[in-house]
């Protein structure tokens, strides 16, 4: 079904590349910033973490369309698997933000949670994918589960699109590229720049490693549980 | 039939049921009642801010919605009725009427919650137009979302504590525009300008959810 060659050849090139990128982000000299300081560094791991999310949403909610598009329940092992490794991300990207901030922007302050729109925003993401899962365990049979699951699942990606309208308008935002404030390129030095975006492809690459295997897993695990005979 | 017949005959099916026992409207009215009563206690005396008046309003219409709504399509299953309704009428005319019925309802929340609301925490209204617009179609939106998601409900086989749990995550975006637009119905001023923007929205978001809700019921409702 799958060219076991060709993945594999992949997933290896991914996690070398992925280690490149793990060593230039904590060797590589970069520029000096007030109260910021080394904590800099962290823009490689947690700005990647969203973009993750954010590519994971679209996996599982493009294999939910799929699922009521064809009927296939593998497309719901798959929309499930992209939602639990997104969600995993979502969880890094939140506590590694809380942290980063915690020390950096309110530092001084006793201030953990402050209602920042990207904050508000991913933690809605991950309680939707709590009810997600939350509904998976209420529904018994696989056909009946894959069908429904996918109906809430599309169903949450079309209201979702509304927090970026609406979020803003209420918070204000210290992060780059936010309303009113100053663009990521303009304030991101070029030798930091050079880390980040393979960062992300690192990122990505490793969501699709997890996600993979976790799919393999789960269809192995289907075969054995729905086939005594095997 | 056409469809609006379809969707009229579903809708009467309802009234007419609501109508003998009344289970579903006097559980949602003693449900507001006694949430109210139970915030005004909790509050006492003290004066509440016009923000946190219109959060705890919607935050009792929201919760109600999710208790007394999430019955439509039970109740159906229970019955043992929903072979002869996907026999009889398409599903987006059963969409249609339940929409309307809980739609209905929701109006009835709504009232009471309003007026005894205002009574108990001495809320000054100050435009009158702005609070019942943002009620109106507040309520349009929460039901087309609470409506698929009690359709969703009805196929678990654990339904008591579902609804609120599947509901609240997707109606953020409507709670956040419905509180800014009633909060400035109640503050007047400057702020009813500004509500304009939210009233936008509420309609955006009644408009998707309830046409994507529409879309995805099929998949739902048949076997």
């Amino acid at each position: 079904m799958i060219n076991l060659r060709r993945y594999t050849l992949v997933r290896n090139t991914i996690l070398v590349w992925m280690t490149v990128v793990l060593f230039a982000a904590f060797l590589l000299n970069i520029p000096k910033i007030n109260i910021l300081e080394h904590t800099a560094r962290n823009l490689y791991f947690h700005v990647p973490m969203w973009f993750t999310l954010m590519a994971a949403v679209f996996v599982s909610a493009y294999h939910s369309f799929q699922v009521l598009r064809s009927g296939d329940i593998v497309r719901d092992i798959r929309a499930l698997q992209a939602a639990r490794v997104g969600a995993f991300f979502g969880i890094l990207g939140l506590l590694t933000g809380i942290i980063w901030s915690k020390f950096t922007w309110y530092v001084g302050t006793d201030v953990w949670w402050n209602f920042d729109p990207r904050q508000s925003m991913v933690s809605l993401q991950l309680l939707i994918y709590g009810a997600y899962f939350v509904l998976r365990g209420a529904l018994d049979d696989p056909n009946k589960r894959a069908r429904i699951a996918a109906v809430y699942n599309l169903f949450a990606a079309t209201t979702t699109p509304f927090l970026l309208y609406v979020i803003p308008r209420q918070m204000e935002s210290l992060h780059p590229g936010a309303e009113g404030n100053p663009a990521f390129s303009e304030i991101t030095h070029p030798i930091m720049r050079l880390i980040f975006y393979p960062a992300i492809i690192g990122f990505i690459g490793l969501f699709w490693i997890m996600y993979t295997q976790r799919v393999r897993t789960a269809l192995l695990k289907n075969r054995v549980s729905h086939d005594p005979e095997l | 039939m056409n469809w609006i017949q379809g969707s009229w005959a579903v809708l009467q099916k309802d009234l007419k049921l609501e109508m003998r026992n009344r289970y579903a409207l006097n559980m949602l009215l003693m449900f507001v009642l006694s949430s109210l009563l139970l915030i005004a206690f909790a509050i006492g005396q003290e004066s509440v801010s016009e923000r946190m008046q219109s959060a705890l309003l919607w935050i009792v219409i929201l919760f109600s919605a999710s208790i007394g709504l999430g019955r439509s399509f039970v109740a159906e299953e229970e019955r043992g009725t929903v072979l002869l309704l996907q026999l009889n009428v398409p599903g987006s005319q059963v969409f249609a009427g339940k929409l309307i019925f809980n739609f209905l309802l929701l109006l009835a929340v709504d009232i009471v919650a309003l007026v005894v609301f205002a009574l108990l925490l001495n809320m000054v209204i100050e435009n009158w137009g702005l609070l019942i617009a943002s009620l109106l179609l507040g309520s349009v939106g929460l039901a087309g979302a609470t409506t698929l998601l009690a359709a969703i409900i009805a196929r678990a086989s654990n339904k008591g504590p579902l609804l609120p749990a599947l509901l609240f995550p997707l109606l953020i975006p409507l709670l956040l525009s419905v509180v800014r637009a009633s909060r400035a119905a109640l503050s007047g001023g400057l702020g009813v300008s500004g509500a304009m923007g939210d009233l936008q929205t509420i309609i955006l978001f009644s408009g998707v959810v309830i046409t994507a809700a529409v879309l995805l019921f099929d998949y739902v409702w048949q076997d």
